[in-house]
C-alpha cells in the first residue's frame, strides 16, 4: 500500500518534469531522419540495426549535458556560450545556426507537402495552412499550452511503432542484429560506411541542444528537480531510438526483403510499403510522416529564435507576448513565412538549400559540443554539477566520434 | 569630454613615461569602496607578466594609453575580490537596468576620460545595451577604424547610465565589498521588482533576496508568479526567509507556505515571531480555496459602542494592507460581529457621530465557504471587503477586492 502510493507520487513528480527532453529527442525524428532510417532498412535490411544502441546512448549524453546546464544554470546555452566565449564567438555560431535551421525547415514543410501530396492534397494548399497553424500555436500559446501539444505530438509516433508491427517482421532477426557485433565486411562497403555516417549524423544537430536547454529553463526546472528530471531526457532518448529502430525493420522486412532498395524520399517509403504491408501500413507511414515534418516545422524556428534572442541579449520565450519580445517573434515569423515559402516557388534550386544547411551544420556541431563540455566542466559554473570522470569519458568519446563521422559525411558527399 | 569604450581599452598598447611600448591592457578594475566610479587602475600585460597601471599614473587613454610612471615601477598584478574587473564581471553579463526595469545584456561599457592635475582620471559612466555597443566590438580590427567609426555613427546607442545599473552577483561576501546593495531595484514598483526577478536565473534571484529590505522583499514576493515563489524561499537559509514571510500579508504568507515541503514550512514557522507564526499557522490550517485560506486577519475593528473618533483612531494604528481599511468592523460582546462601517461613512460624518448611527449590515460568508462563491458575492454585492466569520459568528477575518482579482485571474 505504502508502496504504491510511494510510487504513484513518484510517477506525479516525473509528469511534472517530463516535456523538454521527450519532445527534444521526438524532433529528432523529423523528415530527413525518417527517410535515413527508411533507406537504411531498404538498403540493408536488419544489419545496420546495431547502431541504434551506440546512437541511443550518444544521444542521451550529449542531451543530458544541456539538460543539466539549463536546470543548474537557469540560462540557455547561447547565454552561456556568450558569457564564456564572449559577443564574437557567439555572434559567428548564430548566423551558422540560422543557416543550417533554415534548411532544416525548408526540408520540415517539404516534408509536410510530401506525406499529404500522398493523399492527392496540392502543396499550394497544405504549405499555407500548415505554416498559418505552426505560426498560430506559438505565437497564441504559452509555454504550459505549446508544451502540451508537443507531448502529444511526441506520442504520435507510436503509429510507426504499429506499422512496424503491421509489416511481419522477423523478430528473431531483428533482435540478433541489434544486439550483435557489427560485420566487419560492411568497413570495406562504401555505401554501409556512408549508411552509418547518415544514421548517426541524423541524430545529434546543434539545434537540438540549443531548445532543449532553452525549454528546460523556461520551464523552470531546478537543480533538486532535476535528478528527475534526467529521466526526461532518458526516456525522450530510449522512445525515439525505439521508433527510429521500427522504421528500420519496417522497411527491412518488406522493401529489402522485396528487393525494392531505392526510395527518393520519406514520402517514397509509405508509397513503397503499400503493396507489401497493406494499406493500414500504408497510412500510418503517411500520418506519422505528416506530423513528425509539421512537429518539427515548428520547433526548428522556436529554436532558431531562442538561440539568437539569447545571444544578442534581447526578450525571449513563449512566454512572453508578441510586444514583450517583439525581435522572437519577428524571427520566428520571418523564418516559416521564408521557409514554406520557397517551397512555393516553382523550380526553387531547394537541392542547394539543403546542401548549404548541412555543411554548415557539419561545421557548427564540433564548436557546440565543445563549448558545452568545456561549460559542463567548469565548476565555478555548474557547481557540485560538473561531469564526473566517468561521464566525460563517455563523453569525449562521443563527441571525437560524432566529429569525426560529421566530417567524414561531408567529405564523402563532394 | 572625450568618451572610452571599454571594448577600445581592452587590447589598447600601452606607452610608459619612457615612451617604451610596454605592453597591453587586459583588464580595467573598478573599487567601489573607494569610489564608485572611478577606475582604480588598468591590468596591462607585459613581458614580464602582468602589471598594475595606477589610475593616477595615467596620462592618457584612447587608441593609445600613456602612464607617467616607467614600467618597471608598476607591481605585480594579483586577483582581489574586492575589485569590479569590467571585462570579466560586466561584459557580455546581465545586469538590472532600473529606470528601463528589466535585465539587459552589456555590450560595452563607456568611460569619460577627464584630465585632472597632470593625469586624467577615467570614471564609468553608462553601459551600452544596444546595437551600437555590439556593432563595434564585432568590427573591430576587421574593418578600417574610420570606416568603423562612420558606420557607428548611423547607429541610435541604447546606454543607460551608471546610476541606473544594478549588477548582480551571486557570492554574499563579494557583493559586500563591491557595495552591490539593488537600491536602484528596491526603489521600484513591487510588481516591477517581481517582473524583474521573474526574468532572473535562480542564482541571482536568490542574490537579490538574501540583499534587499525585508519589507520590499516581502512586498515584491508576493507579486511574483507562485512557483517562482516557492522555489525562491527554499533557496533562502530559514533565518531569511521566516524575516521575510513575516512582512508578508499573513493571507500570502500561508499561501506559499502551504506549498513548500513540509518540514521547511515548519523551520520557517519555527523562526518566526510568536505573534505572526499564530496567525499564519491558524491560515495555514484551512483549506487553500475557500474563504479561510484567501483571508487575512489584520482588519480594523472597534467596539460596538465607539464613535467615530475611536474608528479614525484604529484606523490610525492599523499596520495592515491598505485594501483592508476599507471598512471598519463593531464588534460586540465576545469578539462578536455586530455591524460595518464604510471608511466613507466615516469621512463624511462629524466627529463623535456614533458609529451604531451610521452601520450597516455587513456582508459575510462561513470559513469553508468556496472561492467561487466568495467572489459570487463580491460580484452580487458589489463589495469592497468580505467578513469571513466562525460558527459562532464571531470575525475571523476579511477577503479584500483585490485578493479576489488575484484569485479569479490565476483560476485556469
Amino acid at each position: 500500500m505504502l508502496l504504491q502510493r510511494r510510487w504513484k507520487s513518484r510517477l506525479l513528480l516525473l509528469a511534472a518534469v517530463i516535456g523538454p527532453g521527450f519532445i527534444t529527442a521526438s524532433v529528432d525524428n523529423d523528415a530527413g531522419g525518417i527517410f535515413t532510417y527508411s533507406l537504411a532498412g531498404a538498403q540493408y535490411g536488419y544489419s545496420l540495426l546495431w547502431t541504434m544502441v551506440p546512437i541511443m546512448v550518444a544521444l542521451i549524453v550529449v542531451q543530458e549535458m544541456a539538460a543539466r546546464m539549463g536546470a543548474v544554470t537557469g540560462k540557455g546555452l547561447s547565454d552561456l556560450i556568450r558569457e564564456e566565449f564572449g559577443l564574437r564567438v557567439t555572434v559567428l555560431m548564430m548566423a551558422a545556426l540560422v543557416v543550417t535551421n533554415f534548411g532544416n525547415i525548408v526540408a520540415e514543410f517539404a516534408g509536410v507537402a510530401s506525406s499529404l501530396e500522398l493523399f492527392g492534397i496540392s502543396r499550394y494548399l497544405v504549405v499555407p495552412v500548415a505554416a498559418a497553424a505552426v505560426w498560430l500555436l506559438v505565437v497564441k500559446g504559452t509555454y504550459s499550452s505549446v508544451e502540451k501539444i508537443f507531448l502529444s505530438a511526441s506520442a504520435f509516433y507510436v503509429c510507426y511503432i504499429v506499422a512496424g508491427l503491421l509489416a511481419k517482421p522477423d523478430w528473431a532477426a531483428a533482435a540478433t542484429a541489434t544486439v550483435s557485433r557489427p560485420d566487419t565486411a560492411g568497413i570495406h562497403n562504401y555505401g554501409y560506411l556512408f549508411m552509418v555516417i547518415g544514421l548517426v549524423g541524423t541524430t545529434i544537430a546543434p539545434w537540438m541542444q540549443f531548445y532543449l536547454q532553452a525549454s528546460v529553463v523556461e520551464k523552470g526546472v531546478t537543480p533538486r528537480q532535476y535528478r528527475l528530471g534526467k529521466w526526461d531526457v532518458i526516456i525522450g532518448c530510449v522512445f525515439a531510438n525505439v521508433v527510429a529502430w521500427f522504421i528500420i525493420v519496417a522497411c527491412a522486412a518488406t522493401l529489402f526483403a522485396s528487393g525494392n532498395h531505392q526510395i527518393r524520399d520519406a514520402a517514397d517509403a509509405a508509397q513503397a510499403l503499400r503493396p507489401l504491408a497493406g494499406e493500414y501500413a500504408y497510412l500510418l507511414f503517411a500520418a506519422g510522416l505528416f506530423n513528425a515534418s509539421l512537429f518539427a516545422a515548428s520547433i526548428l524556428p522556436i529554436s532558431t529564435s531562442y538561440v539568437v534572442c539569447e545571444g544578442l541579449g534581447l526578450e525571449s520565450g513563449l512566454d512572453k507576448r508578441f510586444d514583450e519580445a517583439p525581435a522572437f517573434y519577428w524571427l520566428y515569423t520571418l523564418l516559416i513565412v521564408a521557409g514554406a515559402g520557397v517551397l512555393l516557388i516553382p523550380r526553387f534550386p531547394l537541392i542547394h538549400i539543403m546542401v548549404l544547411s548541412q555543411v554548415v551544420n557539419g561545421i557548427v556541431l564540433p564548436f557546440v559540443l565543445v563549448f558545452m563540455l568545456v561549460l559542463t566542466n567548469d565548476r565555478e559554473l555548474m557547481g557540485e554539477h560538473t561531469n564526473s570522470r566517468a561521464f566525460n569519458i563517455v563523453a569525449w568519446i562521443t563527441v571525437v566520434v560524432m566529429i569525426a563521422l560529421t566530417l567524414a559525411m561531408l567529405v564523402t558527399q563532394r | 569630454m572625450p568618451l572610452v569604450a571599454l571594448s577600445e581599452l581592452i587590447g589598447a598598447p600601452v606607452r610608459d613615461a619612457a615612451g617604451v611600448a610596454a605592453g597591453r591592457v587586459r583588464e580595467v578594475a573598478v573599487a567601489p569602496q573607494d569610489h564608485p566610479t572611478r577606475v582604480a587602475y588598468l591590468v596591462v600585460r607585459t613581458a614580464s607578466g602582468e602589471r598594475l597601471l595606477p589610475g593616477e599614473a595615467l596620462t592618457a587613454c584612447g587608441p593609445t594609453v600613456r602612464a607617467a610612471t616607467r614600467a618597471d615601477t608598476w607591481e605585480r598584478y594579483a586577483l582581489s575580490d574586492g575589485v569590479l574587473l569590467l571585462k570579466r564581471d560586466l561584459l557580455d553579463q546581465q545586469i538590472i537596468d532600473v529606470h528601463g526595469r528589466k535585465v539587459v545584456r552589456v555590450n560595452d561599457v563607456e568611460f569619460e576620460s577627464a584630465p585632472t592635475n597632470s593625469h586624467v582620471t577615467l570614471d564609468v559612466v553608462s553601459v551600452d545595451v544596444g546595437a551600437r555597443g555590439a556593432v563595434r566590438r564585432l568590427v573591430q580590427g576587421v574593418v578600417p577604424a574610420f570606416t568603423a567609426r562612420a558606420l557607428l555613427a548611423r547607429i541610435p546607442p541604447r546606454v543607460i547610465p551608471w546610476s541606473y545599473v544594478d549588477l548582480l552577483e551571486t557570492d554574499p561576501a563579494r557583493r559586500v565589498k563591491l557595495k552591490i546593495a539593488y537600491q536602484g531595484l528596491s526603489q521600484l514598483h513591487p510588481a516591477d521588482i517581481a517582473d524583474i526577478v521573474e526574468d532572473l536565473p535562480p542564482a541571482e534571484r536568490e542574490a537579490v533576496f538574501e540583499t534587499i529590505d525585508e519589507e520590499v522583499a516581502a512586498e515584491a514576493l508576493e507579486e511574483i508568479d507562485p512557483d517562482i515563489q516557492v522555489s525562491i524561499v527554499e533557496s533562502l537559509d530559514s533565518n531569511r526567509a521566516a524575516d521575510i514571510v513575516e512582512e508578508m500579508d499573513p493571507d500570502a504568507a500561508a499561501d506559499l507556505l502551504g506549498d513548500l515541503p513540509q518540514d521547511r514550512t515548519g523551520q520557517i514557522l519555527q523562526e518566526m515571531q510568536p505573534e505572526e507564526r499564530q496567525e499564519v499557522s491558524q491560515l495555514l490550517e484551512f483549506g487553500e480555496r475557500t474563504a479561510a485560506g484567501r483571508m487575512t486577519t489584520e482588519f480594523v475593528s472597534v467596539a460596538e459602542g465607539g464613535t467615530v473618533d475611536d474608528a479614525i483612531a484604529a484606523i490610525r494604528q492599523f499596520e495592515g494592507s491598505r485594501e483592508a481599511v476599507a471598512t471598519v468592523y463593531l464588534l460586540g460582546a465576545g469578539q462578536r460581529l455586530a455591524g460595518a462601517v464604510p471608511l466613507v461613512q466615516i469621512a463624511v460624518s462629524p466627529a463623535g457621530t456614533h458609529l451604531s448611527s451610521i452601520s450597516e449590515t455587513p456582508a459575510t460568508c462561513p470559513a469553508d465557504t468556496p472561492d467561487k462563491e466568495v467572489a459570487a458575492l463580491f460580484d452580487k454585492y458589489n463589495l469592497i471587503t468580505l467578513a469571513v466569520v466562525d460558527a459562532h459568528d464571531r470575525l475571523a477575518g476579511i477577503i479584500t477586492a483585490d485578493d479576489v482579482i488575484t484569485m479569479l485571474r490565476h483560476r485556469h
